[in-house]
């Protein structure tokens, strides 16, 4: 069954929460737009967590992150992430 | 805004490539990201230990600048490039040529990009814009890393075109002068490949290329007698992560951007072979992207015991020999 677009989000939040072990905030209360590498963001990421995110969206959903889109760019928001998922055709986790 | 109504303004992986990128194609020549990198034979590793650097570093790329020479010379297009003595000569030069209708690219201190937030903004002299008008103080600027066109007063554009230290930008902006409308690129392609092969199996110095590859995966295992503290190597193993994935590689090094080249150069020469080559170093890339990924969690845990750096040692050298394998089948390829 496809996902809609506040499962994915959902989902991606709680991918980032359980891979980055966050344990101040629930995948619910984080804002899906809010870019993720700002001051703002409920996750409280800094760039050293860009990497494991890449990962961790890689290995879950079975796609590659690479230059066509830039990750910058694929990575500002979870929405963002949801955005190329839905691309890509890669919504269903595979891991 | 005040600026050429039809620039197409987007973002790219890495601001030199993107940067011309976007001046070639809006002055009508269309190209892509990958294409430009792997024409210009961008794809290098060098591992770089002198007193230039306050330690050990590496590079996964030709130099600043070699990019943009050697695309011009490979297509035999004309791009017009200034660099200043006096500021104001160098600001009057911009408003002049912007006045003209021209998109002029610059060299700046990505520090003074604030239109980007303040945490993001580190001094690199080597940053890369695109400059495409201007409106009161505010020059109008499309950076290949923003998602928007940009605003910039300046004062902050003329500090960051005068910024000091290394690889001073030294005012420095280029245009398109003269496109080449009869490339053929189906005997450029061969060329270039071949070029992107010697450059990282037979340039005779020990620490460029697949050597330099190996120099690194030996030299990891001696840092730690370098840093000052554990804090300091921490820095330093993150690093890797931030040069391989972050400083506009397109992910793993540029390799994947390589691969990309190679899969259009497949499509243009009409060869499975290249399309194989595309699809062997995607993979080579994944590992370098397993490297990052190790290094940022070992530097960021710091886990950096001698067991540790000796795995992401052996992590790196097996690069070494995958590249290796790599590229001499590249290279006979034509």
């Amino acid at each position: 069954m496809t996902k809609n677009n506040n499962e994915l989000t959902l989902e991606i939040a709680q991918l980032l929460i359980d891979s980055l072990n966050i344990t101040h905030v629930e995948a619910k209360d984080v804002n899906i737009t809010t870019p993720l590498f700002s001051e703002e963001n409920e996750l409280e990421l800094d760039s050293v967590d860009a990497i494991e995110i890449v990962v961790a969206i890689q290995r879950a959903y079975g796609i590659r992150i690479n230059s066509e889109l830039p990750t910058r760019e694929i990575l500002n928001s979870i929405q963002s992430i949801a955005d190329f998922l839905i691309k890509e055709n890669a919504t269903e986790k595979v891991a | 805004m005040d600026y050429n109504n039809n620039f197409e303004h987007k973002m790219y992986a890495h601001c030199e490539t993107g940067t011309l990128v976007s001046l070639l194609n809006n002055a009508g020549y269309k190209i892509t990201e990958a294409m430009v990198f792997g024409l210009a034979s961008g794809i290098f590793f060098g591992y770089l230990d002198t007193k230039v650097f306050s330690f050990p570093t590496f590079i996964v790329r030709s130099k600043p600048g070699e990019v943009r020479k050697n695309l011009s010379k490979v297509l035999n297009i004309k791009l017009k490039t200034f660099k200043f003595k006096d500021a104001d000569k160098g600001m009057q030069k911009l408003d002049n040529l912007l006045a003209e209708g021209k998109v002029v690219g610059a060299q700046v201190d990505f520090f003074y990009m604030d239109y980007f937030p303040q945490w993001m903004r580190v001094h690199n002299n080597v940053h890369f814009i695109n400059i495409i008008g201007k409106e009161g103080n505010d020059y109008i600027i499309s950076d290949s890393y923003n998602r928007e066109i940009a605003k910039l007063d300046q004062s902050l554009l003329k500090k960051a075109r005068w910024a000091g230290g290394n690889m001073a930008p030294k005012g420095f902006l280029y245009y398109p002068e003269k496109l080449n409308p009869d490339v053929d690129l189906k005997k450029l392609i061969p060329k270039t490949i071949k070029k992107a092969a010697r450059n990282m199996l037979n340039l005779p110095l020990s620490f460029i290329g697949v050597k330099g590859i190996y120099k690194f995966a030996d030299k990891l295992k001696t840092w730690s007698k370098q840093v000052r503290d554990i804090e300091h190597f921490s820095h330093e193993i993150i690093k890797i992560n931030i040069l391989l994935e972050e400083q506009g590689t397109g992910g793993a090094g540029f390799r994947y951007m390589y691969a990309a080249y190679l899969k259009q150069a497949g499509e243009i020469m009409n060869s499975s072979v290249l399309n194989e080559m595309s699809e062997q170093i995607m993979q080579i890339g994944d590992d370098w992207r397993n490297i990052s990924y190790f290094a940022a969690k070992i530097g960021k845990n710091r886990d950096l015991g001698e067991d540790r750096i000796a795995e992401l040692s052996e992590m790196i050298r097996k690069q070494g020999d995958a590249e290796k394998i790599f590229f001499t089948k590249l290279k006979k390829v034509y």
